[in-house]
């Protein structure tokens, strides 16, 4: 387990270097430069190209960087003069992470609760509504989930602040409305595995030992009905975590998501860089636990590459 | 998105709109009273990006600047009033000589601002080493071009410190408009010892700046979403400071600006689309005149048909400006008549507005009127041997580009027969790219001004200027905007003249067809704020504002 | 008590064994597939489901040449109208908002409706929902079928060969995944020419990460049950099993985040509509006019509320569909 665990963190450096490499090439081919804005004359552009070092041949430039990184220096943001890009992600990505993981924990307890029962009161009136409800959830875009939200709970009804980021209260809304789409996913998984499983020879085995139908449920139907929802956990968390344009649009948040996008529109390299290798990270990671857990949850699974 | 049209910071046009009709009049009312602070809660579409006065370039970052540092002058609305320096001053030796006296005043920490500060924050901007992107605005000063290409070194720039008081600058020619730039803060002093002591941390948190100006900049960590602006008790001029704190939050989402204003968490929200155009019903509702006129550029170079006179008319007379702006964009801007926005400038003799003298004549070019634009369109295409013309109209992720494209895509094809128009959406920086490549064929571009001068505008059509994308050329014009420079340089009336011909004639031309003059739609809570101003760029200047508790 | 009952000979018949009795089938002989859509036809959610798409792709094809009204046809006059059914006074669809008949008041001439009222430009919503639908299910079409073809065959040849080739295969999964989309976008809009090609293509490149990743969670789980032992031990080759064997057991996964691609693609494609680079105007999608109607959610509900309710619509006819599918598929469900 150790070794393979060593192993793969070897190949994680791998990835990581790789997505640097392509992220970095990729960038280069944006068209324009960070500086083309309207009112600077194309003789200063030039001159800040080259102050900035972006003058020289690209594999100067791809070597440069690359230093940088393995020194931790991600460099300095063109939209934000002088901050840089450690400081900027390390400032923004509090209120985003901090929403991400409410959300994750909304969303996949709620649609592991809603995708249970739903599989046990398969074919009922409760596994319509909650197959309705998963549905919906998912078929309507957060952007405006989360304006119906600010509207009605928030303007309307007065319960919660309307935006800005200003204590657990303000969080709550943006928090539900980033949970819609891991509620709906994890709920709609886990209704199919469920019913799959409870439909398994070793469940018939245990319901003939006498076991209740809850004690089956919650000793080896939840259990086994995870591996998808491990999968997918995963990488939504990170998604999550790493915040949303939209929801922070809307709830007027200082996170990371908005700056994500920005940083692309505008250009600025070093900070879709340094985005890029943080979700870059943070994804190998999970996705190295997802691996591990699963031999965990099911011991049929032997991880590839241990014993080879 | 940050839109670098807004870019437009103090030192712009002379658009003067007193937000309320009871301003100047009362100006020391609510000073003295003690007790409860006096606030102010506005917002921003976007965050500050930097606070160093040499790398400052958006509209946001000039704002807070103007509220917490100061330079040599000061706009009181369109009133160019002296702040640090004692007076205006009128140049000599042929207009290439200034020579400022600085008042008595200090930094927040106390220090005093002597000339020395001026001579290395002006040194600080146009050396290369310090990646300004405005240094350009420098040129025209003794040696500063030289300077920014390498070749000299920044203590040659035409600054000194003649005593601690007293500052001269020399330009290499006269630059008529030179003393409406000095409001950008490209231009402000800088603490020598700040900038030492911060190093490459300076300007870009609250904590790493000293403040000069009538507020202090507190709680900015260089990257948050809302930050306080509270009395500087060492700003020269305090006593007209009246409003303790000024709040500000970044908002991008209209229905959330309009829905904080109305819950009142907001003092001032600024609107745009719909919002707008809801918000106009509210007597709260207040419109800020902004110099900034977008117009449609067409690429001769790749549309030879753009090349006929006719054609460009005709397109221009296609467009029913009234309607867009009432029905598309909404938010209460006004009809260009002219590239050269209205409240810019005033004729020197008269003190006429230049786009309203301007507009007397050919004001027929940018009127509806499809039959005859028809007609043109026709004539045109026999002119250039055509039966019909593809072009495609490159727009960007804007707020109003969708809305404008399909707008102007209906109704060219509508009244020009043989016009077929196809939409290309890009992000705005693509979109830049592509403009300044001249990979359009046509687009909607826009300027804002950088000092209140019609040569901010008119210079950029002039044959072998970078920002005349569509390449539409013309002698004549060009004669007359070289003569504005050189010839009539110190003569006003005669200057103001030849820049009058040259608008008449690239109005008649549509060498670039104005499309509109911006207007931003703002709800500001009634009877709570007096005497605010806004400075020609659309900036606000507090000084002498006060507010009801 | 010796009440003997006395059995003749002729109390014993011999039983005739018919073998042919013994072996019948009752039920009609049926393949896999035949047996799959009995099952699924006898899902009634699943059938309504099935139908209802149906008539929604018939109507939003058909539409292309018979269209209530040109989709793109503006009508400043009539900007943000209400929506409203003829003479009907029901609220909501009789042409009043906040109490203003704004058919009145804006002159629209007698006999003139809009069935979902008018959008920015007063062009008529029906009509461009009816595109907007047409261009989405497009969009969804052919990233599901990307899913299918890249993804499934992607996860399935990753886990079922393990070793080097699942590390390796992995690696690259992880590469393009970490590659933020909004990039490749980008690039995609510079390659081609900005459209509803270049929307598509990106989607295609990063979409079928996820269904790869599921896949091969399940084909590492399945391929070392008895079932796939069994066919290995007889010697069936792998491409056999994974189409006899290894399909069908993945099926419901693979339904279910079918059923998440789709919402997936139509909302990316929403999202590039929101942030300013979506399908280039004219051209609606549900996409474009749900981030358009979610700007003026509070001003104008009706121009987010028909959109929203087809995507809704559309979403739980195809789940329901899905669910009916993965009952008639798998073969571990019972429901037969």
């Amino acid at each position: 387990m150790v070794k393979y665990i060593l192993k793969r963190i070897g190949f994680l450096l791998l990835t990581l270097f790789l997505v640097a490499s392509i992220t970095f090439f990729l960038m280069k081919l944006l068209p324009g430069t960070p500086f083309n804005n309207p009112k600077i004359p194309a003789a200063q552009q030039a001159i800040l190209a080259k102050q900035y070092g972006l003058d020289l041949p690209l594999w100067q430039q791809y070597v440069n960087y690359m230093v940088g990184i393995v020194h931790g220096n991600f460099g300095e943001s063109y939209q934000f003069a002088g901050q840089t890009v450690s400081y900027l992600i390390s400032t923004r990505i509090g209120p985003s992470l901090q929403l991400g993981v409410q959300a994750m924990i909304v969303g996949t307890l709620l649609g592991i609760l809603l995708g249970a029962i739903a599989a046990i009161r398969k074919n009922t009136w409760v596994d319509a509504v909650a197959t309705i409800f998963a549905i919906i959830g998912r078929s309507i875009p957060n952007f405006v989930f989360a304006a119906l939200l600010q509207f009605w709970l928030a303007y309307k009804m007065n319960l919660f602040p309307i935006a800005l980021w200003d204590g657990f209260s303000s969080s709550i809304l943006p928090t539900l409305a980033l949970a819609m789409a891991p509620l709906a996913n994890t709920a709609r998984f886990m209704r199919t595995e469920m019913v799959d499983v409870l439909n398994s020879d070793y469940i018939e085995l245990a319901k003939s030992k006498g076991e209740s139908q809850w004690q089956v449920v919650a000793k080896h139907a939840m259990r086994n009905s995870m591996i998808p929802i491990v999968t997918i956990i995963g990488p939504m968390a990170v998604d999550l975590m790493l915040g949303s344009l939209v929801v922070e649009n809307v709830f007027a948040i200082p996170g990371i998501g908005q700056q994500f996008v920005q940083s692309i529109t505008t250009n600025d390299y070093p900070v879709i860089m340094g985005l890029t290798i943080l979700y870059s990270v943070m994804l190998t990671v999970v996705i190295l636990v997802v691996d591990v857990l699963y031999g965990i949850i099911d011991p049929r699974i032997r991880l590839s590459g241990e014993g080879n | 998105m940050k839109k670098t049209y807004g870019v437009k910071i103090a030192a712009a046009a002379t658009v003067a709109v007193a937000l309320l009709s009871a301003c100047s009049g009362n100006k020391s009312s609510s000073t003295g009273s003690t007790g409860a602070k006096t606030t102010w809660s506005r917002m921003e579409g976007d965050i500050i990006s930097t606070m160093d006065p040499s790398l400052i370039t958006d509209a946001i970052s000039g704002q807070a600047a103007t509220d917490t540092m100061a330079g040599l002058y000061r706009y009181d609305g369109s009133d160019l009033q002296p702040d640090l320096a004692t007076a205006v001053v009128k140049p000599t030796n042929s207009g290439k000589t200034y020579t400022f006296k600085i008042r008595n005043a200090k930094w927040s920490n106390g220090d005093a601002i002597t000339a020395n500060d001026f001579v290395f924050g002006w040194r600080r901007t146009v050396d290369p080493a310090t990646k300004s992107q405005y240094a350009y605005l420098y040129s025209g000063i003794e040696n500063a071009d030289a300077i920014m290409a390498g070749k000299k070194k920044a203590s040659t720039l035409g600054i000194k410190a003649v005593n601690k008081s007293t500052v001269e600058v020399t330009l290499e020619h006269a630059i008529p408009y030179f003393e409406t730039m000095l409001v950008n803060p490209a231009f402000f002093p800088q603490s020598e010892k700040a900038v030492d002591q911060y190093g490459s941390k300076y300007g870009t948190q609250s904590k790493y700046l000293v403040f000069s100006g009538p507020y202090k900049l507190v709680g900015w960590n260089g990257t948050n979403n809302s930050w306080k602006e509270t009395k500087n008790d060492s700003y020269w001029d305090k006593k007209n400071v009246h409003i303790d704190q000024i709040n500000v939050t970044a908002i991008k989402d209209p229905s959330t600006a309009y829905n904080l204003f109305k819950s009142g968490k907001l003092d001032d929200a600024s609107l745009t689309g719909d919002q707008a155009a809801q918000a106009k019903s509210d007597p709260s509702y207040q419109g800020v005149k902004q110099a900034s006129t977008f117009y449609l550029e067409m690429n001769e170079k790749k549309i030879p048909a753009f090349k006929n006179t006719k054609i460009r008319q005709a397109i221009s007379m296609t467009i029913n400006r009234e309607e867009y702006i009432k029905k598309v964009l909404q938010d209460g801007s006004i009809v260009a008549p002219n590239l050269t926005p209205s409240g810019l400038a005033t004729d020197p003799a008269t003190k006429k507005d230049f786009s309203a003298e301007a507009a007397k004549t050919g004001s027929q070019y940018t009127k509806y009127n499809p039959k005859e634009a028809t007609k043109l369109w026709t004539e045109g295409l026999k002119e250039a041997g055509l039966k019909d013309l593809n072009i495609e109209l490159l727009t960007d992720d804007g707020e109003n580009s969708k809305k404008t494209g399909e707008y102007l895509q209906n109704t060219f094809e509508k009244n020009l027969p043989g016009l077929k128009v196809s939409i290309s959406t890009v992000p705005f920086k693509t979109r830049l790219a592509r403009s300044t490549a001249g990979q359009f064929d046509m687009v909607m571009g826009g300027w804002s001004a950088d000092f209140p001068d019609p040569i901010t505008f008119l210079d950029l059509f002039t044959s072998n200027n970078s920002y005349n994308r569509g390449k539409w050329s013309n002698a004549e014009y060009d004669k007359l905007i070289d003569e504005s420079k050189t010839t009539y340089a110190n003569n006003a009336e005669k200057r103001w003249d030849v820049l009058l011909q040259a608008q008449e004639l690239l109005t008649k031309e549509q060498g670039v067809i104005p499309i509109y003059q911006r207007v931003q739609a703002h709800l500001v809570k009634q009877g709570k704020i007096s005497g605010l101003k806004t400075t020609p760029g659309g900036a606000y200047d507090f000084v002498g504002a006060t507010v009801k508790k | 008590m010796a009440d003997n009952i006395k059995l003749g000979a002729d109390a014993f018949k011999h039983v005739q064994v018919n073998t042919a009795e013994q072996e019948k089938i009752a039920a009609p002989s049926l393949t896999f597939t035949q047996d799959a859509i009995r099952r699924l036809k006898q899902n009634k959610a699943a059938l309504i489901s099935f139908w209802v798409l149906v008539v929604i792709a018939v109507v939003a094809i058909v539409t292309i040449w018979f269209s209530p009204a040109d989709p793109n046809a503006q009508h400043l006059a009539y900007q943000h109208l209400p929506p409203k059914w003829g003479g009907l006074d029901i609220p909501f669809v009789n042409g009043v908002r906040k109490g203003v008949d704004l058919y009145a008041t804006n002159h629209v001439p007698k006999g003139t409706y809009f069935l979902l009222g008018t959008d920015y430009l007063g062009r008529d919503m029906l009509s461009r929902i009816l595109v907007g639908t047409r261009v989405s299910l497009f969009i969804a079409f052919l990233a599901t079928f990307f899913d299918l073809t890249i993804g499934v065959f992607y996860g399935i040849i990753s886990g079922w060969k393990g070793g080097l080739t699942d590390t390796i295969m992995q690696r690259v999964i992880e590469i393009i995944s970490s590659v933020p989309n909004l990039v490749v976008v980008i690039l995609m809009l510079l390659v081609f020419k900005p459209g509803l090609t270049s929307i598509i293509l990106a989607i295609a490149m990063t979409g079928w990460v996820t269904m790869a990743r599921l896949v091969r969670a399940q084909t590492l789980q399945l391929k070392d049950q008895e079932f796939i032992l069994a066919a290995r031990t007889l010697g069936e080759s792998g491409s056999k099993i994974a189409f006899k064997h290894l399909i069908p057991n993945l099926s419901s996964t693979i339904i279910i985040q079918t059923m998440f691609t789709i919402p997936t693609a139509i909302f990316f494609e929403a999202f590039l509509s929101y942030i300013g680079i979506g399908l280039p105007a004219p051209t609606a999608s549900l996409g474009t006019l749900l981030s358009d109607g979610q700007k003026v959610l509070q001003i104008y509900p009706s121009e987010l509320v028909f959109p929203a309710i087809i995507i809704v619509v559309l979403m739980l006819a195809f789940n329901l569909l899905a669910d009916g599918l993965r009952d008639a598929f798998d073969p571990r469900s019972n429901n037969r």
